[in-house]
């Protein structure tokens, strides 16, 4: 395959699964709870925010996590997932109040 | 000519000094404190985390028998120092004649990463020891079998990752910018040459910097990676990976360039968890992916050395969130023969204190 065809695929193929994406998308109604629209709208992000913008997008969180041994593995993902100092504060507040 | 090789060395130990040097400078001027006082109960102990699993894999007729398991351990010095180091203890068997006779192998050890993070600010983080190169999506974020939606690696997985996927040296890495709509992250490092046992690592430098648009939840970035041994060597990787907000879709796609060849992957999974079906078809993930490699100067370095299409298809089962049962079907096509590729196997995820709570 050439260089030109094999571009081609691959751009095409990345434009397919975008618009696959797009249409398997739920219609964004305005039954939309407010509290969720108000929190994606808001400039100030929660932990909870944090950790399904960058946690869930790897792996499936585990239900059950003590509070002894949150700390340390919010040390690792940060590491791993290069996280910001501010983002490390919200997703402690959130996984051990 | 060794000082030819040496110069981008010394160049890219500059580039990356300065670039912590900067960060740090700036990080003084701009990590205020919280506005709200910094309350938590989190501990910090040292804790084991992991994954364990069981792959049934027939590739082309021959059967493997594959157990595993990657402990990680975890043990941090207060909230900036982070001691971690991941095993890896794999288990390999088949049979004696490939297709007949009883099954034998062994179990083959392996350290993937054992170093020291300090995490000075938002903008640098310091690694030193044995590190997981950062090279595209898959080595640092897919390895761990509880993660992976295909246990089968992308065939492009092999380049930005000679000769152990890991570097000995010093990583600095972090957020560059953080805004409320994006992110930019960055990591930069240099390796040296080990032929230690465990230790392996080549000598390299390189850097990977991504964008994250928090809103739609997309990534974009790139990799890119100078082997500095025998041959100099350029590798670069560029990749997108999107989990919209509203959908359970996880998509991912990466394309590599190097002397030995170039590919490209796209995986997509879907969790049924938000269809009206019953309960318990909601733990169903279904995955797809297609890749292509095309080898260059004769492939080679753990590549193949014709052109390669490969196609896979997952259906992975979520009994818990840490227990799942995995499947998948894989078609390759190649001048050397099309073969299928099944893998049915489980897969845990554990996560537990190294020592107990005290009693109250």
């Amino acid at each position: 395959m050439k260089r030109s065809s094999f571009t081609v695929t691959l751009f095409l193929s990345l434009m397919a699964l975008a618009v696959i994406a797009l249409v398997s998308q739920e219609p964004n109604t305005s039954a939309k709870p407010a509290a969720q629209a108000a929190q994606q709208s808001s400039p100030t992000r929660t932990g909870e925010q944090v950790f399904n913008d960058n946690c869930v997008r790897c792996h499936t969180p585990p239900s059950v996590m003590g509070q002894r041994i949150t700390g340390t593995i919010v040390m690792h993902m940060r590491t791993r997932a290069r996280l910001s100092r501010k983002d490390q504060e919200l997703l402690l507040k959130y996984l051990a109040p | 000519m060794q000082w030819r090789y040496c110069k981008p060395d010394r160049w890219l130990t500059v580039v990356a000094l300065g670039i912590a040097l900067a960060f740090g400078c700036r990080a003084n001027a701009q990590d205020t404190p919280a506005t709200q006082p910094f309350e938590t109960h989190a501990g910090y102990i040292p804790t084991i985390s992991g994954g364990a699993a069981y792959i049934h894999n027939v590739n082309g007729g021959v059967t493997t028998l594959s157990p595993q398991i990657n402990p990680v351990l975890l043990v941090p010095f207060g909230s900036h120092v982070l001691l971690e180091s991941r095993t890896d203890f794999t288990g390999f068997f088949q049979r004696e004649n490939q297709t007949s006779g009883p099954f034998k192998g062994k179990v083959f050890k392996t350290v993937d990463y054992a170093q020291v993070d300090w995490l000075a600010n938002t903008h640098v983080i310091f690694s030193a020891g044995k590190y997981l190169l950062p090279f595209g999506l898959y080595n640092e974020r897919l390895v761990p079998v509880w993660i992976r939606n295909l246990q089968d690696s992308p065939i492009t997985a092999a380049i930005g990752t000679r000769n152990s996927g890991a570097g000995d040296g010093f990583m600095l890495r972090g957020v560059a910018v953080q805004r409320s709509a994006y992110s930019i992250q960055y990591s930069s490092y240099f390796s040296a040459r080990s032929d230690i046992n465990q230790l392996e690592a080549a000598r390299t430098a390189g850097g990977d910097t991504s964008i994250f648009l928090t809103r739609l939840r997309l990534e974009a970035g790139v990799s890119y990676q100078r082997f500095l041994q025998e041959r100099n060597i350029n590798s670069v990787a560029t990749y997108v990976s999107w989990q919209p907000r509203t959908t359970p879709l996880d998509l991912k796609a990466e394309g590599d360039f190097s002397y030995n060849g170039r590919g490209y992957w796209i995986e997509g999974a879907y969790r049924l968890q938000k269809q009206p079906i019953p309960e318990f078809a909601r733990r169903i993930q279904l995955v797809a992916r297609m890749q292509q490699f095309f080898p260059l100067h004769g492939g080679g370095n753990s590549l193949p050395r014709v052109d390669t299409h490969k196609v896979d298809f997952g259906f992975n089962y979520y009994i818990r969130d840490d227990i799942r049962f995995v499947s998948s079907y894989g078609r390759s096509f190649s001048s050397q023969g099309n073969a299928n590729v099944w893998n049915i196997g489980a897969t845990y995820r554990f996560l537990f204190p190294l020592w107990p709570a005290r009693k109250k």
